[in-house]
């Protein structure tokens, strides 16, 4: 345990940069570091959602409905990433008449960022780690939270009736989800016993059952399935992926809160949909999957971190091809009445559990 | 001493199910001007301020309580309105009124007090004929825009006039809108459609909200409105007409459409059709019907579960299996022009036995692809949350309506015009009508589902009895003029089951090889009008739910 | 609850068993029936100039101009504007037009698309089909073969 916190807790990556640099550890070297150190975190997230947008949600969706998706340009059709962006980045920017206007403008941006900002905090193993505060997951939590608000600019701003609509729903289905989500959550710092992310990975390393070839490591999912599932449901309602898509419904008001975007607008909305879904395998991987952990030497710990990460995915992918969306009433009827209770019931029994062992 | 009542036989019904005309104009007294004698039935001309009275000794005494389709033409020295009228319980007992108007002052009453589905027809009377009807709640155009100058299906319409339709009330979309109950109304008015993803074509809804719950709900329909009726009335009979009724549910329905233009036209002209060409005609027929239940199903699931997904792709990979079957048939895939009158174009592909092969072969994947949607869809508890007890048509408002098909079977109505009213070589054949009676959306659904098992009930006898067909007896067309011109001055009116619904045909000929009058009685557009009645009150995502379990074709709805 | 993982599970197995319905063109051509109604082939050395399939057709897509002493000048068909319902080629006594498999064509504007004699006579066959062979003999309903009496069809 103790080795397991010296190398998670070696360093973050900004402290580590700053040694590498001529500047010394002065402030000029500490911002730089730290820029630097945010960039690479951003560029390793970035290309993760370029690939995941345009080209594996598709290869994915085909392989459900028994199809052939990009298999033109490149090898796998993996250049259709840049197709796509040129695409998108080449249309017109249609400025509705009457949108209000720094707010319509901000809307994607903050729903971009708020993903990008949340994992700053994240340990994703081989020393990639930006910053380390002790109250981690509060921080989490709080920067996904910024994305209901970028949701409601959005949907009010763009003086359209279907984007009020689906602002509006995208309100109420935040609202209800938060709580059990961080209900959740905090059964989990019941265990693990501190809201550091850190040290919520590293009290996940120790071996639960020992098999002799195999030692299953504790990880919360293993320790608390039931836990595991409801957060993996409460999280595909926060992340608005199907079943939940109700803000962006398109059979019901076109597009939501999305419709009057085009462009560049677009292509932030659509990359920072993929960046929450990312950010919300992040917080399960950490939270209940162990984090970077992994058969082999912690400094290939990204390697597992980001496979865990793309399994998160392919989950709410494969979700999405089956199950249909459920009404906004019925939605938040589950929100405040089955999933509060349960969540509330998780962390009673997690409670009497971590009282009588420990 | 029985304690079961005696069912009161209707004034009119004769002891074998037939109707007795003197007796019906008896009940009708005085109101009955005259008698006309059409191929299908007899009808009553009455007087135009009648109307009402005629209708509901017709609805209440004699018991005719299904008003399929209102008429209307317009002749020399005439207007004209005729309310073809039959009975759910039976369809073969039918019965017309015929309302003359003169030509200067064309205003006759309003049936809409009686039958609530004559609202609509009776729009579009004045919309393309120009008959105005008393009394009527909301007289204006239903399928030209509100602007348009004429009535296309009068005598006196110049069809090289230009028409200049400015749409004047959506002038400024960003005025504010103060439509609802007045500026200080809670509700908010919003247009679904025409450009929507999921109307099913160019439909244009104009709906109030209060919240998301739906306070008025009113279809605005005519965006594809091409006045096939009279593109009919220009072509001939013997073959120009029959590419036509594939464009009206142009979704894999062709061979159903096709075959309610040949029966009436086949009733008009006095023709037979050979044993073999109605067995062909069945078991094509039976193939378009599950090809388009399949569509119906897969939109009805891309409604609901949203975007593209598996349902709705497996959906159309059956389907194209079944189009491939008809394009060895027919030769193409959705417009099939396979029907001729007196019988089918030709026979059958060979080897027949490659053929024969390849539909039993589809035939016995179907169970495993049922039970796949079984599990994907009706079995899904999500869904069965979304479509249970949303959209309820109780069946005496459905009756009301004129719904048909699976609208109407979903309510608990009997009503098959292949069981009822027989046609083809359904008699002959050991299948089963599909009702539920659950009344909303979910059994809509399952009865189509089921549909489709019985369709293929239906094809693999057909299959088998074509097989032992001899050979020497193969007559695939009966011996028809090249130019065909039925007797002048006959009218019949059809029907039979497509996909949807009833599809009736009007016909009348004036003794040339093109028809006076044909007139479309589309099922979706009956079916359309019980919306209204569906989703009152309900949500956002009921109504589109509701108007995809309505399976509404708008080339139909608006021909 | 179960529902629902019977749906997950159904499209699983779609995913893992790996069975695609598309057909890979242009790399594989589909195989289309024998019946196909594609693309029409006008042959004027059989052409009788009866104008039965111009006065056939639906849609006014045939143009027939014959002089005065009803030598055949022009045939033009729009194949734009076709409904391909093959009428003409049923109506036509001597198979002069015929419905070729073919549905490949492109023209950049829609006046390309009006053949005229020498176009038609050009369509390729579909994958070098000739249709005629591999149709049955579906034409006795118009033309009978000579058992005295004329089929009026």
């Amino acid at each position: 345990m103790a080795s397991a916190l010296a190398a998670l807790q070696g360093a973050p990556l900004p402290d580590r940069i700053v040694e590498l640099l001529p500047f010394g550890s002065g402030p000029l070297g500490t911002a730089i570091a730290a820029l630097l150190g945010a960039a690479i975190v951003g560029s390793l997230m970035m290309t993760m959602t370029a690939v995941a947008g345009p080209w594996a949600k598709r290869k994915v969706t085909a392989a459900f409905t028994d199809r052939y998706a990009v298999n033109r340009l490149g090898p796998f059709g993996i250049v259709i990433i840049v197709a796509d962006a040129v695409r998108l980045l080449s249309k017109e920017l249609i400025v509705p008449e009457g949108a209000d206007r720094p707010a319509w403008d901000l809307a994607p941006v903050v729903l971009a960022f708020s993903a990008l900002l949340g994992f700053a905090v994240i340990p994703m193993g081989s020393g990639i780690h930006l910053a380390d505060p002790e109250v981690g997951l509060v921080y989490v939590f709080a920067i996904a939270s910024i994305a209901s608000l970028g949701l409601v600019m959005a949907g009010y701003a763009s003086n359209n009736k279907f984007s009020m609509l689906g602002g509006l729903r995208a309100v109420a289905q935040n609202l209800a989800y938060e709580i059990p989500l961080i209900l959740i959550a905090v059964s989990v710092v019941l265990f693990a016993g501190s809201l550091q992310m850190s040290e919520i990975v590293a009290a996940q390393a120790e071996p639960l059952v020992d098999l002799g070839v195999v030692a299953i490591p504790a990880w919360y999912a293993f320790v608390n399935p039931f836990a595991f599932v409801l957060f993996i449901i409460a999280n595909l309602m926060e992340v608005g992926r199907n079943p939940f898509d109700i803000p962006e419904a398109p059979t019901e008001i076109v597009a939501g809160y999305q419709t009057e975007y085009s462009s560049v607008y677009f292509v932030l909305i659509y990359l920072g949909e993929f960046l929450h879904i990312f950010l919300g395998g992040a917080v399960i991987a950490t939270l209940f999957l162990g984090g970077p952990a992994g058969p082999g030497p912690a400094s290939i710990g990204i390697v597992w971190f980001v496979a865990k990460i793309w399994a998160v995915y392919l989950f709410t992918q494969w979700a999405r091809s089956a199950l249909p969306r459920l009404r906004i009433d019925q939605l938040i009827e589950i929100g405040w009445k089955g999933m509060l209770v349960l969540s509330l019931a998780n962390l009673v029994l997690t409670a009497i559990i971590v009282g009588v062992i420990a | 001493m029985s304690l079961e009542q005696p069912r009161p036989t209707d004034v009119g019904e004769t002891a074998d199910g037939g109707v007795d005309y003197d007796e019906l104009e008896a009940l009708l007294g005085e109101t009955a001007l005259g008698r006309e004698s059409h191929v299908n039935a007899e009808a009553f001309v009455v007087r135009p301020d009648e109307v009402q009275a005629a209708l509901s000794a017709l609805r209440e005494d004699a018991g005719f309580d299904y008003c399929s389709s209102v008429t209307a033409q317009q002749y020399e020295d005439r207007f004209e309105s005729i309310y073809h009228l039959k009975k759910y319980d039976d369809p073969t007992q039918e019965v017309g009124v015929v309302v003359p108007t003169p030509t200067e002052a064309p205003k006759s009453e309003t049936g809409e007090p009686v039958y609530r589905t004559a609202e609509w027809h009776e729009r579009e009377a004045y919309d393309l004929v120009g008959i105005e009807y008393e009394g009527h709640p909301d007289m204006r155009r239903i399928l030209l825009p509100e602007t348009w100058q004429g009535h296309p299906l009068g005598l006196d319409y110049n069809p090289e006039k230009p028409q200049v339709v400015p749409f004047r009330e959506h002038a400024n979309p960003l005025q504010p809108d103060t439509r609802g109950e007045g500026a200080e109304s809670d509700t908010m008015f919003i247009n679904i459609g025409p450009h929507h993803p999921a109307t099913h074509g160019v439909l244009h809804v104009k709906t109030v909200l209060d919240g998301e719950q739906i306070a008025d709900v009113e279809p605005d329909i005519g965006y594809l409105h091409r006045c096939e009726e009279q593109m009919c009335q220009q072509s001939t009979y013997r073959h120009q007409i029959m590419p036509y009724p594939d464009r009206w549910d142009y979704v894999s329905a062709g061979i159903l459409n096709e075959w309610a233009y040949a029966r009436a036209a086949e009733d008009l002209a006095d023709i037979d059709v050979p044993e073999y060409a109605q067995v062909i005609r069945t078991m094509s027929a039976e193939l378009c019907r599950i090809a388009s239940h399949m569509l119906a199903l897969g939109t009805f699931a891309l409604d609901v579960f949203g975007d593209f997904t598996a349902v709705f792709q497996y959906a159309f990979r059956d389907r194209e299996v079944v189009q491939n079957i008809l394009e060895d048939l027919t030769g193409q895939r959705l417009m099939f022009n396979y029907l001729r009158l007196g019988g089918v174009a030709w026979d059958l592909p060979e080897p027949r036995e490659e053929f024969f092969e390849k539909i039993r072969d589809f035939l016995d994947g179907l169970p495993e692809k049922t039970t796949e949607y079984h599990n994907l869809i009706t079995a899904n508890e999500i869904f069965q949350v979304r479509c249970v007890d949303t959209g309820e048509l109780p069946p005496e408002v459905a009756k009301q309506y004129g719904a048909t098909g699976p609208v109407a079977r979903g309510s608990g109505v009997d009503f098959d015009l292949r069981r009822d009213d027989p046609y083809g070589y359904y008699e002959e054949l050991d299948w089963d009508v599909v009702t539920e009676d659950g009344c909303d959306n979910y059994s809509r659904v399952l009865v189509r589902m089921q549909e489709v098992e019985e369709s293929a009930k239906i094809i693999e006898q057909c299959v088998d009895l074509l097989e032992d067909w001899p050979e020497d007896d193969r007559e695939i067309q009966s011996n028809v003029p090249r130019t065909l011109k039925p007797d002048a001055d006959t009218e019949v009116y059809r029907g039979v089951e497509a996909a949807k619904g009833e599809l009736g045909i009007y016909m009348r000929s004036d003794g040339t090889d093109k028809p006076a009058r044909f007139k479309i009685r589309s099922p979706c557009f009956c079916n359309l009008h019980t919306l209204r009645e569906m989703t009152e009150g309900e949500y956002i995502p009921d109504l589109v739910a509701s108007l995809g379990s309505l399976d509404i074709v708008l080339g139909e709805v608006d021909r | 609850m179960i529902g629902m993982l019977k749906s997950m599970a159904t499209t699983m197995k779609h995913a893992l068993d790996g069975e695609k319905f598309t057909v890979q063109y242009p790399e594989e051509t589909p195989d289309v029936s024998p019946r196909f109604r594609g693309v029409h082939k006008f042959s004027q050395e059989r052409c009788i100039w009866c104008r039965q399939c111009e006065k056939v057709c639906p849609n006014d897509t045939i143009q027939i101009v014959t002089d005065d002493m009803r030598n055949g000048e022009q045939y033009n068909l729009h194949i734009g504007q076709c409904i391909y319902c093959r009428l003409c080629e049923e109506v036509c006594p001597v198979d002069a037009i015929l419905l070729t498999q073919n549905f490949e064509f492109t023209g950049d504007t829609k006046d390309d698309l009006a053949y005229n004699k020498e176009q038609l006579k050009n369509v390729p066959w579909y994958k070098d089909i000739d249709p005629l062979a591999s149709r049955e003999p579906d034409r006795e309903g118009w033309v009978g073969e000579g058992d005295g009496e004329v089929d009026y069809q």
